[in-house]
């Protein structure tokens, strides 16, 4: 549905827009601008929303050792979740998809009932579990948390792009003699790719950012990510704030580049599980 | 996958069924037997106390408090979320300039880690540098900045208010893909037959967008209900238990004061709360299904 609406109702509609822009992109706006503020300058009364004398010097002091180890933690972290979520996902839903089996219906149902755990309550028993796998303030510990709070999203996700494949394309193929691992990887792996990207986007988003978990398994300085390391920041300097808004950049700039790039294909997947049910 | 390669399909979905068990289930259970169980900083031997755990929780006058901070936080974030959410999904429908570029900007905040989200409207708030403050003081209204986040009056409007930046853009990008998808014969029958903007939102936009709304609702009242990071890093559930939200008082009470058993209680009640509002969601949509049908 849409609607070439009438010429003054088309004003107050721009207006609406443009309001809605500035509420968007007003705290992004602040964010960078003081990100480029000298030190003394974010203490200027009443706050300034342009910076007077622009300069780098935030980033530069942004840039520590500490924050660099973050952004590694983070970056080997978000990336093998993603890789590993995103083909153990589409194993899964392969197979959901194409099963008339109940017993497999049943048990991808109770796979994706698990979304709806809250983290927070089932995070003592994790905790005690990785603790006795000597496993806590290791990668291990996190990537298969986010793994496991990934999975049953990523099922969801792929299993609406699967459902659309005919299969009557794999009974051809497999008329002409291909085994089920060659239609797999030549057939039906090629055929998804949107919805692969759209997945594996969400997965990064969800993983660059999660707290909770990182919060709680690790325990030094070597081992934390992005979130963690900005949330002790907070304490640790007084509240320098341009150099936390200049670090906030740095961190949020992967994300909101990588979605810029794959946006498209994001949404389509993002809404094509939701709307479509 | 074709039907005679059954052992392929068991292969295939046993890595994913075996981690979610393993990982999920058997720690849901393990929240149950935890709560059962008394642990503290000084004594930190497991010692079984059966449903005492339960009763200290029920009988601690921060109980009251907390569900009540995580009924108002959970109702209005997801409220305020989807109407923004659908009023903008209409506002981004409509045939306007710039259109294509609000579309791709309007998801910014959503894809902002929520860390940073937080820090910055933490910022915001801030009584003498914030943004807030500023423009309020500039506008008139007081020559002295409000402590937000400091006031036990005003922390959770605060925190709302954030949350609701921060969620309702993937509001508006599911509300926005269903509005494409109403039909655009019925919608133009309508406007012939006299309809206004109004009658046809009500007879036909929303009956056809009724279970995406639905859908949405109950997986924002999830996502919300398990929010941690924002209040976290805004208020630490603070001041004087004002903000405390499950999520809070469980990492606090588990990773803060080591009381492991009283942290898995309350993870116990939360996920009974949250069954609850998941169940009372299908049961409305139930009844709302029959009633139309």
């Amino acid at each position: 549905m849409s609607v070439a609406p009438s010429k003054t109702s088309r004003a107050g509609l721009m207006l609406l827009q443009f309001g809605l822009c500035v509420v968007i992109l007003l705290p992004f706006f602040w964010m960078v601008s003081v990100s480029l503020k000298p030190a003394s300058e974010p203490f200027a009364i009443p706050a300034r929303l342009w910076p007077q004398n622009p300069t780098l010097e935030n980033y530069v002091t942004a840039f520590r050792p500490e924050f660099r180890t973050y952004f590694v933690n983070s970056v080997v972290v978000s990336l093998s979740t993603v890789v590993i979520t995103v083909t153990l996902a589409l194993f899964a839903a392969y197979s959901f998809t194409r099963t008339q089996m109940r017993a497999i219906s049943v048990l991808m149902l109770l796979v994706i009932v698990a979304q709806m755990f809250p983290a927070s309550a089932i995070i003592i028993p994790i905790y005690k579990m990785m603790k006795a796998a000597n496993l806590l303030n290791t990668y291990a510990s996190l990537i298969l948390a986010y793994v496991t709070v990934t999975l049953p999203v990523a099922i969801w996700m792929l299993r609406g792009f699967l459902a659309r494949l005919p299969v009557a394309l794999e009974e051809a193929a497999a008329i002409d003699g291909a085994g089920p691992f060659k239609i797999f990887f030549l057939i039906i792996l090629p055929l998804c790719k949107p919805g692969i990207v759209a997945t594996a986007v969400f997965v990064l988003i969800v993983t660059w950012q999660e707290f909770l978990f990182a919060l709680s398994f690790t325990s030094t300085k070597d081992m934390r990510t992005l979130p963690v390391g900005m949330n002790d920041f907070i304490g640790q300097y007084g509240i320098r704030y341009g150099e936390l808004m200049a670090s906030s950049v740095l961190i949020s700039v992967p994300v909101i580049a990588i979605f810029f790039l794959l946006q498209r294909q994001f949404v389509a997947g993002l809404t094509a599980g939701a709307v479509k049910g | 996958m074709l039907k005679r390669d059954r052992w392929l399909t068991w292969i295939f979905v046993t890595p994913a069924v075996l981690l979610v068990a393993v990982m999920m289930y058997y720690p849901m259970i393990g929240t149950v037997i935890e709560s059962l169980y008394s642990t503290s900083f000084i004594n930190p031997t497991p010692k079984f106390v059966g449903l005492a755990v339960y009763q200290k929780i029920f009988g601690s006058a921060d109980f009251g408090q907390i569900v009540w901070n995580s009924c108002v936080w959970t109702l209005a974030v997801v409220a305020l979320q989807n109407v923004f959410g659908f009023l903008s999904a209409l506002l981004l429908n409509q045939k306007l300039p710039g259109q294509g570029l609000m579309r791709s900007l309007i998801l910014l905040p959503w894809v902002l880690p929520g860390v940073v989200a937080a820090i910055l409207w933490r910022f915001m708030y801030d009584p003498q540098l914030g943004l807030i403050n500023s423009f309020l003081i500039s506008a008139g209204f007081g020559d002295q900045g409000l402590a937000w986040l400091a006031d036990s009056s005003t922390a959770m409007a605060a925190a709302v208010i954030a949350a609701v930046w921060k969620g309702f853009p993937f509001c508006t990008i599911v509300y926005l893909a269903a509005l494409q998808n109403v039909e655009e014969e019925q919608m133009e029958a309508a406007r012939i037959d006299g309809a206004g903007a109004i009658r046809r939102l009500w007879h036909i936009v929303l009956p056809s967008m009724k279970e995406v709304i639905v859908i949405n609702f109950i997986l924002t009242t999830i996502l919300t209900f398990n929010y941690f990071d924002m209040i976290w890093v805004l208020t630490r559930g603070g001041p004087q238990n004002a903000t405390h939200i499950f999520p809070t008082k469980i990492y606090e009470l588990g990773f803060g004061q080591f009381r492991f058993g009283e942290a898995a209680g309350y993870g116990v009640v939360s996920i009974v709360i949250l069954a609850l509002l998941i169940t009372l969601y299908f049961l409305a949509q139930g009844s709302g299904r029959k009633a139309a049908s």
